[in-house]
């Protein structure tokens, strides 16, 4: 047989369900399952109901009620910080009225940093001209860069202040918008101070840079676009390092047939400091 | 600026080779050493509690009740050390108001509230419900309502209602065991997941950090059963005792076993960190990893115990060994917990250094904040040893005329 909704019969059941017999008696039944449950049980869902409600009220209270409305934040911290008073400018609006300085910037090496780097918060100066920006010209500002650290990337120019023309600032000589060295450098040195001091304090200190790399002259003016070259064979190394090479007798000797033949040298050993390892 | 310049300076004599600039100021202190270490004496205290209601060790009787309240005492301390090491310890219920998910530090809440609310307090609310009915009945004035109160003005001791707590109970401990763990190799999963430091990633850290906690918590029982029974001027049970020392001696052999396979693993594996590592554990930590946590911690123990069940001591002798041996367990299970926090924070990430960690008396952070934090949780279990007496000689026996009330009603 099949089965027929009659909407007549799902009013009746509607009707009878919540006829007040059947209320009284549902309430009785609730009551008897109530008084039937362990006592243990009583009490503690008591205690459990007040421990979970308490909860949720005091997260009603407490959480803003726009929080999470775009993401785990407040919305409304949003506008919070759109209304903060704005300091910068960025870079955009320096170049509607600078734009010859900043085409220049933009080709040199500190085209990554923006002007306020160096000027300062600019957004009151595009507002009103009278309010005038200022340029660090002290020889303390440009080291906060450029003063020798160790762990700065090597190619970085550093120097060390106390002995670079210590009398002059650094603007005297060095274009900050376009930072070339006034004159090409002489030395490695004044671009790979970490590795010079390094080798400085090793037993290669008498070693020239130009030794093992093959520097071309370009390197100077396009350092990053032409690089020198680096010993690519075990050979080089054995000139010196070899068994039977033609060399100080104070200087380690090794088997180059026998040790680590699928390597180059300077996969394990640094060549800077080679007592490191 | 100046305080901080002070607090630096002798720092950088310590170092040694590179470190990177941010490195020399460590931001894990002793009070996270705390942490690790007050929560592995709760899961331990509760594992122990646990061998007598689901695995019927009927000689660890005695100390089912001390372990349980060592565990609630500890666990109510267990939070001090990471508030206090909050910079804004008042905004840390925002944690629980609107938690990130997705992050395991902010989960520790609810893994501590459920263990605490649902797991520790029931279990202790159901064994003494029976007795804090009978003791209310007896008691007047204001030990009468914290008696009536803690039993939630219960009154039914009838067989059934006993029986059904007794079933309740072995319920809960059985969720308690996995609770346990959760607690404390949830402690573990902080440490191991950090993957940038190869001190702590592991995932071997959860397991060790577990049966370490194991080992302490049940030397903490055993030292507190052993200081708190003659004080009341009671026979220490040495079956309990011996049973106690026993369990200590399995968990110490399958925590010094995951410890030495850490170590074995580490070794064989040579990650490019092992360099520093080796130097590390030569070097600085060597008095507290090898000295103090290998030797004093755990081999010296081991041997003791296993002397004393070799040889058959006696009873005077063993009480000796067990109690030195329980003491040297508790300063290796510190060290262990004090070489994996400060121990992982001492060498740079460039794996060519190794900074210093200074500690401070004075402050938030400081030795003094550490010793009140030890401290507390002792106080804690004085007042709970008074008001829920864990002895077996206060446990109630129902009135027969009582029992016959009930069963008319």
């Amino acid at each position: 047989m099949k089965f027929k909704f009659n909407p007549d019969d799902l009013k009746s059941l509607v009707k009878k369900s919540f006829s007040s017999d059947n209320i009284n008696k549902r309430r009785q039944s609730m009551k008897f399952f109530w008084k039937n449950l362990p006592e243990q049980i009583r009490r503690l869902s008591v205690v459990a109901v007040i421990l979970f409600a308490l909860p949720l009220v005091v997260r009603q209270l407490l959480i803003p009620t726009d929080f999470g409305k775009y993401g785990h934040y407040r919305a409304s911290a949003l506008d919070e910080i759109v209304s903060q008073e704005i300091h910068y400018a960025g870079r955009e609006l320096c170049n509607e009225c600078h734009d010859d300085v900043v085409e220049v910037k933009y080709n040199g090496y500190h085209k990554t940093l923006t002007c306020e780097v160096c000027h300062g918060p600019a957004f009151a100066h595009t507002e009103d001209d009278a309010i005038e920006l200022e340029a660090p010209r002290k020889r303390s500002y440009c080291p906060t860069c450029h003063e020798y650290l160790p762990s700065r990337p090597s190619g970085f120019p550093q120097i060390i202040s106390a002995r670079h023309n210590s009398r002059k600032a650094c603007i005297k000589c060095h274009d900050p918008h376009d930072p070339k060295p006034p004159e090409t450098p002489r030395e490695c040195k004044a671009c790979h101070a970490e590795i010079s001091y390094t080798k400085a304090v090793s037993k290669h200190v008498d070693i020239p840079c130009t030794r093992c790399h093959q520097t071309p002259e370009e390197h100077k003016i396009r350092p990053r676009e032409v690089l020198p070259s680096k010993p690519h064979n075990r050979e080089f190394c054995g000139s010196c390092h070899a068994l039977d090479a033609e060399s100080s007798e104070d200087i380690p000797r090794i088997d180059l047939f026998e040790h680590e033949r699928r390597y180059n040298c300077w996969q394990c050993h640094y060549p800077h400091l080679p007592e490191a390892n | 600026m100046e305080e901080i310049i002070q607090h630096l300076t002798p720092l950088v004599k310590e170092i040694s080779g590179y470190i990177y600039p941010n490195e020399i100021e460590m931001h894990w202190s002793l009070l996270i050493v705390l942490y690790p270490y007050i929560t592995g004496l709760v899961a331990g205290a509760f594992i122990l509690a646990s061998l007598v209601k689901v695995f019927n060790v009927k000689e660890l009787q005695p100390v089912y009740r001390i372990s349980l309240l060592t565990a609630l005492a500890f666990m109510l301390v267990a939070p001090l050390p990471l508030q206090a090491h909050l910079g804004h310890p008042e905004k840390s219920f925002e944690i629980f108001l609107t938690p990130n998910v997705t992050s395991a530090m902010a989960m520790f809440g609810f893994v501590y509230m459920w263990y605490l609310m649902a797991v520790l307090q029931l279990e202790i609310w159901f064994d003494y419900r029976k007795d804090l009915i009978l003791w209310a009945r007896q008691e007047k004035g204001i030990r009468k309502w914290i008696h009536r109160f803690t039993s939630f003005f219960s009154n039914d001791i009838s067989e059934k209602a006993i029986a059904f707590d007794e079933k309740a109970e072995k319920i809960i401990t059985i969720l308690g065991i996995p609770s346990a763990f959760l607690l404390h190799g949830y402690v573990g999963f902080i440490f191991g997941s950090v993957k940038a430091n190869p001190w702590w990633s592991s995932v071997l850290m959860p397991i060790v950090f577990l049966f370490s906690a194991i080992v302490s918590g049940i030397a903490l029982v055993l030292l507190i059963y052993m200081i708190v029974t003659p004080m009341r001027s009671k026979q220490v049970d040495m079956n309990c005792l011996d049973k106690l020392a026993s369990f200590l001696f399995y968990a110490m052999i399958v925590d010094f076993s995951l410890e030495i396979l850490d170590f074995i693993h580490r070794i064989y594996e040579s990650e490019e960190s092992i360099h520093i590592l080796s130097e590390l554990v030569s070097g600085k930590l060597f008095i507290s990893l090898v000295v103090v946590q290998l030797l004093i911690g755990m081999i010296i123990p081991l041997g003791a115990i296993a002397v004393t069940k070799a040889f058959k001591a006696p009873a005077e002798l063993k009480k000796l060994i067990y109690f030195t041996s329980a003491i040297l367990v508790q300063v290796g299970i510190f060290s262990t917990r004090w070489n994996v926090v400060v121990g992982g924070q001492l060498f740079s990430k460039s794996f060519r250094g190794l900074t210093a960690y200074k500690m401070t008396f004075l402050g938030l952070e400081g030795l003094l904040v550490a010793i009140a934090i030890l401290v507390l949780p002792l106080i804690i279990l004085y007042v709970l040893f008074k008001l829920l007496p864990p002895w077996e000689e206060a446990r109630m026996k129902i009135p027969v005329i009582q029992e016959n009330i009930n069963e008319n009603n």
